[in-house]
């Protein structure tokens, strides 16, 4: 499904990813771990687009297309979602008015019809629904005065509506208490657990891992993937410490 | 007509103002517009006024309790001196009603001068809308006097394609009364909005704002005065520009609390949104305050769209034309949004959507 192949990248001049190459298949979920400053989330905002993480080498595809020559945009058409750290605060633009125009842009680049009012606030509701985000949250401007906790919340709320191929979390599980933690790891299995889709996880820590089962284990380190194995390196390396498992 | 008399941008009041474009529309020839003004109207109840360049339209008017008549208002407001003649006045009794009143501006070249009256006796209230469209010079002198209790909402849109619109508000609020004037300007012509509102009345509201949104070399600017004189009244002025391309938008807005106007309340917010370097958003916001028990919360940014949320919407798959439609729509929607009427607030909100496709 994804493929990045030696892929370098800059930040305002300085080169974050050095060389990062990384296969995701359909089906599958990474987890890729490292110290502060690997760039993990470098890699996230890379292939999501994001203007100033310049990609300076290397090759990434999604089934099969160049994904460093689309905008934004058409990345999340072809079924790319990028999930935030941060959430962004918009006020004056509500949940439901955002995610509609989203989900009807992305379908109108597919050749989809546009879905209704009603059609899109029954599909919001059901997400929201299983997410455990109330309702009314649909309706108040994106993320302002959200917890901490609700705005990942509205993420997988979000993800669950737009239903991406292809999940790029960047440390989801930050900033959550335990039951959130729990409503956000069973939201990624309901979600994104299938034959057809795949997640690569960005984390700093196990505990998400011990609620969403990663197939890999990647270890990042300057701009690097310098070691892979299975859901038991995240253990190793939760005992042991990146300094080890990444010198 | 008068134009040698008119004020220069020496004067500190009128240095953003765009004088040559209100001469070039002043001179300019009458063309047809090609545009039906029963299309100007929108789908509410009440009386309705056409001017045409100026002139009354009887044939295509429903006045209502409003009268034509021809008066020349006393003022010393340099552009307000002008409209006289032809005009339109609105006076209801004590708890009468009128609303939505309608009265649409449709010119076609040259200038056009309009005077107009409202006086609400005691707890009358009366809603308006105005629209101006086509071309030319239109300008606008409305004189108001609301007394004790008396409730005005006024609600002004300046679609022109081309031209200039000079509009100038005065008013005076009574006790308890309170007005409320929101101006989009979301067309093609220069403009001035010009307010001198006075809280003469203890604990009345006095709310002038709205939305300036300026492309390609346009100059549009918002100067208003709200002078409190009597106690516990509150006032508010909430501007948005946004300026495109070239063009400038301009706010000036300016709280005066008098000696004595103790337990005043000022709201003043001036925000603008530049969606190009090479556009210009001035702010003069002005405090002048002789009471010392008053509060006065005043706040003034210029900034570009947020980068940040710019990539937030994108990376959902909002496309970046939509995204920053989006969010320049939520930049001016506070604006709109003290509009009480859902059909009139949902048609202001329709022409700055359509502004937003031109300009982006």
């Amino acid at each position: 499904m994804l493929n990045i192949e030696n892929l370098r990248a800059e930040v305002e001049g300085k080169e974050i990813l050095k060389g990062l190459s990384l296969q995701v298949n359909a089906g599958e979920i990474h987890a890729i771990m490292g110290p502060n400053g690997a760039g993990k989330s470098t890699l996230g905002y890379v292939l999501g687009g994001r203007g100033n993480y310049t990609p300076t080498g290397g090759t990434v595809t999604l089934n099969g297309e160049d994904l460093l020559e689309m905008e934004p945009d058409q990345r999340a058409a072809a079924g790319l979602f990028l999930g935030f750290q941060y959430p962004v605060e918009i006020p004056g633009i509500s949940n439901v008015q955002f995610l509609r125009e989203a989900l009807n842009s992305q379908r109108r680049v597919r050749g989809e019809g546009p879905l209704s009012g009603a059609e899109f606030l029954k599909l919001a509701r059901a997400q929201a629904d299983l997410l455990g985000m109330h309702h009314d949250m649909l309706k108040r401007p994106v993320n302002v005065g959200f917890s901490g906790g609700e705005k990942k919340r509205n993420e997988m709320v979000q993800m669950g509506i737009l239903g991406p191929k292809l999940a790029i979390l960047d440390e989801t599980d930050s900033g959550l208490d335990i039951d959130a933690l729990k409503a956000v790891g069973d939201g990624i299995n309901r979600i994104m657990r299938a034959p057809d889709k795949a997640v690569i996880l960005i984390t700093h820590y196990q505990r998400l891992l011990d609620y969403v089962k990663p197939d890999f284990v990647h270890v990042l380190a300057d701009g690097r993937i310098v070691r892979s194995g299975g859901a038991e390196l995240a253990h190793e390396l939760e005992r042991e410490g990146y300094g080890a498992i990444a010198a | 007509m008068t134009l040698l008399q008119l004020p220069t941008p020496k004067q500190e009041e009128w240095r953003w103002a765009d004088m040559a474009a209100l001469r070039t529309a002043a001179g300019s020839a009458p063309q047809p517009t090609g545009i039906d003004p029963a299309s100007l109207f929108l789908d509410l109840e009440g009386p309705r006024l056409l001017f045409v360049d100026g002139v009354f339209d009887p044939a295509r008017s429903t006045p209502g309790p409003l009268q034509i008549t021809r008066w020349t208002p006393e003022t010393t407001h340099p552009l307000g001196q002008l409209a006289q003649g032809e005009g339109w006045t609105l006076s209801l009794a004590a708890q009468q009603a009128a609303s939505c009143i309608q009265v649409v501006h449709l010119g076609s070249g040259g200038e056009s001068h309009v005077p107009a009256q409202i006086v609400l006796a005691e707890d009358a209230v009366a809603s308006m809308v105005e629209t101006f469209a086509g071309t030319g010079w239109a300008n606008r002198l409305l004189q108001v006097k609301l007394a004790r209790g008396a409730r005005l909402m006024r609600s002004v849109r300046l679609i022109q394609s081309a031209g200039f619109v000079s509009i100038r508000d005065e008013a005076e609020i009574g006790e308890a009364a309170s007005l409320v004037s929101v101006f989009l300007a979301a067309g093609g012509m220069a403009s001035r909005i010009d307010g001198g509102i006075t809280v003469i009345g203890k604990g009345a509201f006095a709310e002038m704002g709205g939305a300036l949104l300026t492309r390609e070399t346009q100059k549009q600017e918002a100067a208003v005065v709200v002078r409190h004189e009597a106690i516990e009244g509150s006032s508010r002025q909430l501007w948005r520009a946004v300026a495109a391309d070239r063009s400038t938008a301009s706010l000036a807005a300016r709280v005066e609390v008098a000696r004595g106007a103790q337990q005043t309340d000022g709201e003043q917010s001036l925000r603008g949104l530049l969606l190009a370097r090479t556009a210009t958003v001035n702010l003069k916001p002005e405090l002048e305050i002789f009471a010392d028990d008053v509060k006065c919360a005043h706040g003034a940014t210029v900034g570009e769209l947020d980068q940040r949320a710019m990539f937030y919407l994108q990376s959902r798959g909002v496309p970046e034309n939509r995204a920053k439609a989006l969010l320049t729509r939520a930049f001016v929607a506070d604006a709109l949004a003290r509009i009480g009427e859902d059909t009139v607030r949902e048609a202001f909100a329709a022409d700055a959507d359509a502004w937003l496709d031109t300009a982006l």
